[in-house]
């Protein structure tokens, strides 16, 4: 056998076990889930028999109200979130981009939010907002801040309540992300830029900016799919309610699926949710690509 | 920082204290939480079900993800690149598309109610995981080293396994502390997975919460060994932590 196909051989023999893998636990579920959200198939009702149905678990979806309510919630979430993370986390990047021991402490302390196990996150802060022994939640009640019910148990107060919990365990996340672009950076660029007498401003709006580019939509396009699936701390602060003001996708979703096994349904959820992630992850890889080029034309 | 030392106080706070109205800030330490939790949880038993579920799916997810990142970033093939997008692809989808399905497979092949069933989906997500970033890994590196190590008479796994594998064992650090962390972190997928003997921490943490004879200092005690041991994790793997969130998507 020649070399060339001694090493396709050798080649394809490592990447099968992989590929197969993926094929038979992730692709396969998949195209089912694919094909079980076009029939009413609920494993409580009817024996678990499967009709078929065409669209209509996709209508039923976005002319339900419950399920225009999680759409729209999961936008205003990931949007919300997002944005916040990434001024803030622009922020503390650009302050602990000098490397000295204060910020290296630092640093370490911005791991910490990230780590936390995410259910853990939602039960400090459900703990922290109960209005009869919570640190915060009792003194803004009892200050008149908020309703006396709290800020989670309020239709309007409860999804942003949720976006700052995420902006909290999230913004360092982006911070760190954005401080490995940061400390990447060609110095003698920097320097030149500083040399030739441009103010911090420009220096940071003309110079860095540009160059972080790539960095920083890799950031956003992270954080956004992961808000966009955002399940945990939701599912243990409210579980949704009040009244679907905190429903998302994913929390619909899984409760359709697996505590009512209205498997059908749940799929098209889940479909819808994979379409608008496939959908946005598609804008920033072009969106990268564009910064990546002109970055290089530099 | 107010929550987490929310958290850390909560644990030593005395029971009297806990409920009382307005919150109390100053309180006698006590490890009576401590003691606590080992009486209502089996927290060795808790804690190997965790240990279980994401050292063997990381330990999975390299043997079937190095090999693979490899392959696919030395292949010449046109389509390579292609799939190691698809890898790529299957990690951002959400896991509630494919629990479904995966939880009836499970149930038909009886692996329902194991640390198998937790392992095997967790390892979709993780595979895909480390073979997209090995794959980058690999594709940053040389081949001249491998070329030059084929002509003086090495193998084709020798190549790999002796020259290329060796110079990216950052990557494989950092790809291993993310599996560990996904898994150790999880609890949607095990929820629904596992039964009450296979269970792990996070599982037993969301069952504990709401239940009455369990207060906040003993959910405080128990989200100590489920939040501790991934921390000091990342702190000491800072560096590679850090990589592998830059590397792992771009």
């Amino acid at each position: 056998m020649r070399f060339d196909d001694r090493r396709k051989l050798f080649l394809l023999a490592l990447a099968l076990p992989a590929v197969v893998y993926i094929a038979v636990i992730a692709l396969w579920p998949l195209a089912q889930g694919i094909a079980y959200s076009f029939f009413e198939y609920n494993l409580l009702r009817r024996g678990g028999t499967k009709t078929f149905v065409g669209l209509q678990n996709y209508v039923d979806l976005l002319t339900d109200k419950t399920g225009q309510r999680a759409l729209i919630n999961t936008f205003v979430f990931t949007i919300g979130a997002v944005v916040f993370q990434f001024v803030l986390g622009l922020g503390l990047a650009l302050l602990l981009w000098r490397d000295s021991r204060f910020n290296r402490i630092c640093l370490a302390f911005l791991l910490i939010p990230v780590t936390i196990t995410p259910l853990v996150v939602g039960l400090i802060f459900r703990a922290l907002l109960a209005v009869d022994y919570g640190y915060f939640g009792y003194y803004l009640a009892e200050w008149g801040i908020t309703s006396p019910r709290g800020l989670l148990a309020g239709t309007t107060t409860a999804l942003p309540t949720l976006i700052f919990v995420d902006i909290w365990e999230w913004t360092p996340l982006v911070a760190l992300i954005l401080l490995a672009g940061l400390k990447a950076l060609p110095s003698d660029i920097l320097e030149a830029a500083a040399a030739d007498g441009a103010t911090a401003w420009q220096r940071f709006r003309l110079v860095i900016l540009p160059l972080l580019l790539p960095t920083v939509f890799l950031a956003l396009v992270l954080r956004m799919m992961d808000a966009f699936r955002v399940f945990d701390s939701i599912f243990v602060t409210t579980g949704g309610g009040p009244a679907d003001a905190t429903n998302s996708l994913m929390v619909y979703g899984v409760k359709q699926g697996l505590q009512f096994f209205n498997i059908g349904y749940a799929s098209a959820i889940a479909n819808v949710s994979i379409l608008c992630i496939a959908l946005m992850a598609a804008g920033f890889t072009l969106l990268i690509r564009r910064a990546d080029v002109k970055a290089n034309e530099r | 920082m107010i929550p987490v030392m929310w958290l850390v106080a909560t644990a030593y706070k005395p029971p009297k204290d806990m409920f009382s109205s307005p919150p109390a800030f100053l309180f006698e330490p006590t490890l009576l939480n401590f003691r606590r939790v080992f009486e209502v949880f089996d927290v060795w038993q808790l804690l190997k079900s965790s240990l279980v579920i994401s050292i063997g799916s990381a330990v999975l997810s390299l043997l079937l993800g190095v090999p693979a990142g490899y392959a696919l970033a030395r292949s010449r093939w046109r389509y390579a690149i292609g799939v190691a997008y698809l890898f790529l692809a299957v990690r951002t989808v959400p896991i509630i598309a494919t629990l479904l399905p995966f939880y009836l497979m499970m149930r038909d092949i009886g692996l329902l109610g194991t640390w198998w069933a937790v392992i095997l989906i967790n390892t979709t997500l993780n595979c895909a995981f480390v073979t997209w970033m090995m794959f980058s890994y690999f594709r940053s590196l040389p081949k001249d080293m491998e070329e030059a190590a084929l002509t003086d008479g090495c193998t084709l796994w020798g190549a790999f396994w002796r020259v290329a594998l060796p110079t990216v064992t950052p990557g494989i650090i950092a790809s291993a502390l993310f599996c560990v962390m996904f898994s150790w972190n999880d609890f949607l997928v095990a929820m629904f997975l596992t039964n009450s003997d296979s269970k792990p921490l996070s599982v037993a943490l969301l069952a504990a919460f709401g239940t009455k004879d369990i207060t906040w200092g003993t959910l405080g005690a128990l989200a100590h060994f489920s939040t501790v041991p991934i921390m000091l994790m990342a702190l000491f793997l800072n560096r590679y932590f850090v990589q592998g969130l830059t590397k792992g998507v771009h």
